[in-house]
């Protein structure tokens, strides 16, 4: 091995490990699409109510933000010490690191839809839940996608992280390459297709949330 | 527009639905019914869990999830007695019997292994298996044209070379208690010219450049291999055995009345040479831990299922 450079190395490992890097990749995404997917369920009902009572918008987003602000070590630890090794201790963590974003986003994008377009609908006669399907939230859509897009970016850098409390993925390829005498090719392997995942993930949910943009608002 | 409403009730709930029935799609570990089995962070440790997981996955076929990368026995134990794993892929005699049991040091291997065998049956009802045929311990090490010229087989041999000798060896033995440098010298009888404590990942290359003449090491590093270094024989048995084995949750064992049987193949199968090699092929080849042993269980016909004769 020696003889080779890291590079070359690096498309060894490739080549004769391809079927595990695939399947950590494919486990370290489930991972963080889970944790925002559950973000989602439970922080845009949130957005929602903290945008029909501002009152309550201050404490919540603030709460978020305290959330946010523990460095992500600090916090995987804290959470294992509850729910203990594995993977269920990641996806809460991506979970919790996910809520600003969306509840933010989500709340952001209500208070921005415009209020004669609200009054409109009321006039018109519809109830509040028609309001919401059919107005509010089909205009907010685009600013809600952006906050997805943002959670999931940042949650894939933090699965990495989960390699530490052995919940596996492509963080434990990283981790394996730093523990080898010459790991070089190692991390290349783990992290290259951790970057790449982010970046890809970016594009694509950037792609969806241009096509949820309102048809009158596109600039 | 009801309907509407109704796919969207739909579509929140599903995924808080998949989160609390059994677990989540395409992600082992999620829920019940995986056996999880904790690995350190060493290469060997490694190995050893992927094969397990692979031999359980295979002939049982239950879904195994690793816990990877501990940082030390400690937290293997830890993880084992909380339940946030079953079975411990590799646990060693030496280690747990001062460091997790508190007993003293016992130097015979046979007697240790009855030991922490009995303990930890009575303590925290768990079987610790038979070892997998390798120890990992200490050992000293020399290059081959060294150990020629000097006709050099045992740790004794050094006696007549010892005072021309520089020694590398890891920074952790020279203080150690009971198996320790200051032990050593009492034991042995004679003291080299010099010793150089360093990080144990260096004594390999140390030894083999030429710039000691002999350094104390994993007996399991695959670069033993890869460097061809000749390890002295312990004949004074001054090094406490480390056996390796893995060990498992009692209750695991009542789940699956077949499970033991499989996990008992492998026991004695892996000899320190053998663990050397599979090492060499992580540490040196490149390859994947998971591939290595998915590989040796291939070779050795653990898939045909049921013959004994792997």
């Amino acid at each position: 091995m020696a003889d080779l450079n890291t590079w070359q190395q690096f498309w060894y490992y490739l080549s004769h490990n391809g079927a595990y890097v695939l399947s950590q990749f494919s486990r370290h995404f489930l991972i963080s699409v889970y944790g925002v997917l559950l973000a989602a369920v439970i922080g845009i009902p949130i957005g929602l109510l903290i945008a029909r009572r501002r009152k309550l918008s201050g404490a919540v987003i603030g709460v978020a933000n305290v959330i946010q602000t523990i460095p992500s070590l600090a916090m995987l630890s804290i959470i294992m010490l509850g729910l203990g090794l594995g993977v269920n201790t990641v996806i809460v963590t991506v979970f919790l690191y996910s809520l600003l974003p969306i509840v933010k986003n989500t709340y952001t994008g209500m208070i921005n839809v415009d209020t004669t377009l609200v009054d409109a609908a009321r006039g018109m006669g519809m109830t509040s839940w028609q309001r919401l399907t059919m107005v509010e939230l089909p205009l907010a859509l685009a600013v809600i996608m952006a906050g997805i897009r943002n959670a999931l970016v940042v949650a894939i850098g933090i699965t990495a992280i989960g390699a530490f409390v052995g919940a596996g993925g492509l963080g434990d390829i990283i981790v394996r390459g730093t523990n080898a005498t010459n790991g070089g090719a190692i991390i290349l392997a783990g992290a290259l297709p951790t970057a790449l995942m982010a970046i890809v993930a970016d594009l694509v949910l950037g792609a969806v949330q241009r096509r949820l943009e309102p048809r009158g608002k596109k600039r | 527009m009801k309907q509407r409403a109704w796919t969207l009730l739909v579509i929140v709930l599903l995924p808080l639905l998949a989160l609390t029935g059994c677990g989540l799609p395409g992600l082992a570990g999620t829920g019940g019914g995986s056996i999880r089995i904790a690995a350190q962070s060493s290469t060997e440790s490694s190995i050893m869990a992927n094969m397990v997981a692979a031999l359980i996955e295979h002939e049982l076929g239950i879904k195994t999830e690793l816990v990877a990368n501990l940082g030390s026995t400690t937290v293997v134990h830890q993880a084992l007695l909380r339940g946030d794993a079953d079975i411990a892929a590799t646990r060693y005699t030496g280690t747990d019997l001062t460091g997790t049991l508190g007993l003293p040091v016992e130097k015979d291997p046979t007697k240790a292994g009855r030991i922490v065998k009995q303990a930890f049956k009575q303590r925290y009802q768990q079987t610790w298996f038979p070892t997998y045929g390798f120890a990992d311990t200490y050992a000293f090490m020399v290059t081959k044209p060294f150990a020629k010229a000097h006709n050099v087989t045992t740790i004794s041999d050094l006696k007549q070379v010892a005072a021309t000798m520089n020694a590398g060896v890891d920074s952790s033995w020279m203080s150690r208690k009971g198996d320790g440098y200051a032990d050593f010298v009492a034991a042995y009888g004679f003291d080299f010219k010099r010793v150089y404590p360093m990080q144990i990942g260096l004594v390999y290359d140390a030894v083999e450049a030429g710039k000691m003449q002999t350094v104390l090491g994993y007996s399991t590093d695959g670069r033993i291999r890869s460097y061809d270094l000749t390890v002295l024989k312990d004949d004074q048995q001054f090094f406490p055995p480390y056996d390796a084995s893995m060990v498992v949750n009692d209750s695991l064992l009542a789940k699956y009345p077949k499970l033991a049987a499989v996990l008992h193949r492998l026991d004695g199968q892996i000899d320190l040479a053998t663990m050397q090699q599979l090492n060499y092929r992580v540490d040196d080849r490149l390859l994947e831990p998971a591939v290595v042993a998915r590989q040796f269980l291939q070779d050795h016909n653990y898939f045909k299922g049921g013959t004994d004769n792997g």
